[in-house]
């Protein structure tokens, strides 16, 4: 390696849709193996293109699938699937049966907690933290959903411990609901105030859902709490790197400094960032053959762009160049002659 | 009958795709040519970091509407400042809106409400075309964001008239679901490259619309084509590439052509930087293309 890409227990790969992040998480694994770690690769993008580069079917839906095994070594992959993690989730931390099953027949549960901002991206780490306290592996490398979403998983763990504490819903694990407990006059006023209005702008069906939802929960919040805190340490670990791939040009440069400022604002480790799909310049030839105008416009725009980027760290920042690839890598073989190119890109060097 | 005389009768087009897939720029060439045929025509962004000003050779509405060429403006909307002013409406009394609007209990529900944000917006685009706003505008263009699938979008008001059932927002979204449900009134455009993800999660994104909302987009743009270079032609790495660029751009093409029978239109890759005079040109290819 002539750089630090595969420095860390934990690789988080980041970045904008569409700049080649499952591609790279998936080579970055495979040169992991081949240096002779035990490592395991998760995606949690629900178009599972890791399954189709790696070859491994449905059977790797929440469960490690081995790939290849590499002398000491060996490469596993892992598609995430976050309501199955959600369910086991429930059965794990639920007192009882009884009060998972009243979770699960919740309606409110069954439609909507699938789509709550940042649950499914809390899902995600939690599958990751188990799968890192089970597996025995040496590494793992995350490849995260395109977009920003993706800056979700960061935040989720003290979303959910936010969230845990909420006064929202400690208001509503309140007797007041059931039109017991001894709450003062004052109290009660302020309640139904808060009740009439959410009934007039809400409905109070959708209410009462959430509220019976909170308290079908509610038994499982301790257990939820401590856990996210542990994720949170595990994100932050500072063997716990994050690599983040941007696309080419210039026009791609704001999408990364937005996950970079919040890489920062939240206290994670930045690894190298890796330019990527960068056009090579055509060179001296000559003529009006049809592209050459455009290939020569497209590289300029991407030497800019990579320029741009570099202007904007120290010294120190490693930023990788990587070339657009002729064929992307449709199998095995094709993923390890892309690897070998990442094994050798240099920062300060021509793409690779 | 060609698209663009279909979306032209249309009062809200929402032009969906994933990020990177040029749904920025197409939205604007859109507005242009509608803007051409006489339309009143608003372009509304919901992403935080405004790109359609570059797009149009503007500056940045930041929120505000915009004029940006005949019968054309544009407007960077912020999906919470709109429910901000849904509450402010409801609730007449400042200082009890102001509580509310400045609660983390209130932020909370914004972010995690699922569908509120998407129904908050196309609510403000349907305000838009109802006449409570000025300029008064014949055609809204929603520049859909890039986040979650185009479906999310489409599916949030019929989500949230669901669980928000009795109340006033549950109201609205039932009437915003049934609005966009009408195909002669809400168009549909979508925008993918010719490549092997984009193409694939455009097919499922085509399934979902058919089977979960019964919707079938006007127009299916393939972006970013790189240009045929003859095998005869000239040699070398950088004639190899875009042979095998235009190869694979080729072959997904066909097989999104195999799925999608409906209107397709082409867009080349063009050696120009985002901005009126890329608007331009690829305005004129998308009118000639649609026939």
């Amino acid at each position: 390696m002539t750089n630090t890409l595969l420095q860390g227990h934990l690789l988080v790969v980041v970045g904008a849709g569409g700049v080649g992040k499952t591609t790279l998480a998936a080579a970055l694994a495979l040169l992991s193996a081949q240096a002779g770690q035990r490592t395991l690769v998760m995606t949690f993008d629900p178009s599972l293109r890791l399954k189709d580069a790696l070859g491994v079917g449905d059977a790797a839906k929440d469960d490690a699938v081995r790939v290849v095994g590499v002398g000491p070594g060996a490469l596993d992959a892992a598609l995430l699937d976050a309501k199955r993690t959600f369910d086991r989730l429930i059965h794990t931390y639920a007192p009882d049966a009884a009060a998972a099953q009243r979770i699960f027949s919740n309606r409110f549960y069954r439609d909507l907690a699938g789509n709550l901002a940042g649950i499914l991206e809390y899902m995600a780490m939690e599958r990751l933290f188990e799968m890192q306290a089970e597996g025995g592996y040496d590494r793992i490398i995350l490849d995260t959903p395109p977009t920003r979403q993706a800056m979700d998983f960061l935040q989720a763990p003290e979303r959910m411990m936010h969230l845990v504490d909420n006064k929202a819903i400690r208001f509503a694990l309140d007797p007041w609901w059931d039109g017991e407990g001894r709450r003062g006059l004052a109290f009660r006023l302020l309640a139904k105030g808060a009740m009439d209005l959410s009934d007039r702008l809400i409905g109070r069906r959708f209410l009462l859902d959430v509220v019976e939802f909170i308290r079908a929960f509610a038994p499982l919040f301790a257990g939820f709490k401590a856990r996210a805190g542990e994720v949170q340490s595990l994100l932050r670990a500072p063997d716990t790197r994050y690599v983040l791939v941007a696309g080419p040009g210039p026009e791609r440069v704001p999408d990364a400094m937005f996950f970079l400022r919040k890489l920062k604002e939240t206290g994670h480790h930045l690894g190298p960032i890796v330019v990527n799909q960068l056009h090579p310049d055509p060179g001296p030839a000559r003529g009006k053959a049809p592209g050459l105008e455009l290939l020569r416009f497209l590289a300029d725009r991407d030497r800019r762009g990579l320029e741009l980027l570099r202007g904007l760290f120290p010294e120190g920042q490693e930023i990788l160049p990587l070339a657009l690839e002729l064929d992307p890598p449709t199998d095995l073989q094709g993923l390890g002659r892309f690897a070998q190119r990442l094994a050798v890109a240099r920062s300060g060097g021509a793409a690779k | 009958m060609p698209a663009l005389d279909r979306l032209a009768e249309r009062q809200l087009v929402l032009v969906t795709g994933k990020g990177g897939t040029g749904k920025t720029t197409l939205a604007a060439v859109l507005g242009h040519l509608l803007a051409a045929r006489g339309r009143r025509v608003l372009l509304l962004e919901v992403e935080s970091r405004e790109s359609l000003h570059q797009a149009l050779g503007a500056e940045p509405s930041g929120g505000a509407v915009v004029q940006a060429g005949p019968r054309l403006w544009f407007q960077n909307l912020r999906p919470q400042t709109v429910i901000e002013e849904l509450v402010r409406e409801k609730l007449p009394i400042a200082y009890l809106a102001r509580r509310i609007t400045e609660s983390p209990a209130f932020h909370q529900f914004v972010e995690g409400a699922p569908g509120l944000k998407e129904t908050a917006l196309l609510g403000h685009a349907y305000r838009v075309l109802h006449g409570m706003h000025r300029p008064e505008v014949d055609v809204v263009i929603v520049d859909a964001p890039a986040t979650g699938h185009g479906a999310t979008l489409l599916a949030a008001p019929g989500l949230m008239a669901q669980a928000a059932e009795g109340g006033q927002l549950g109201e609205m979204a039932r009437d915003l679901a049934t609005y966009l449900a009408d195909a002669s009134r809400c168009g549909l455009v979508l925008t993918t490259l010719a490549e092997e993800m984009p193409v694939q999660e455009t097919l499922e994104l085509l399934q979902m619309l058919g089977t979960r909302l019964d919707l079938q987009p006007d127009l299916v743009v393939v972006n970013g084509l790189y240009p045929a270079v003859p095998e005869a032609g000239p040699q070398g790495a950088w004639a190899d590439l875009l042979r095998a660029r235009y190869r694979m751009n080729q072959e997904e093409r066909a097989r999104l052509a195999r799925s999608w029978a409906g209107p397709l239109v082409d867009l080349p890759l063009l050696p120009l930087e985002r901005g009126p005079a890329l608007v331009a040109a690829l305005a004129d290819t998308l009118r000639g293309a649609d026939r």
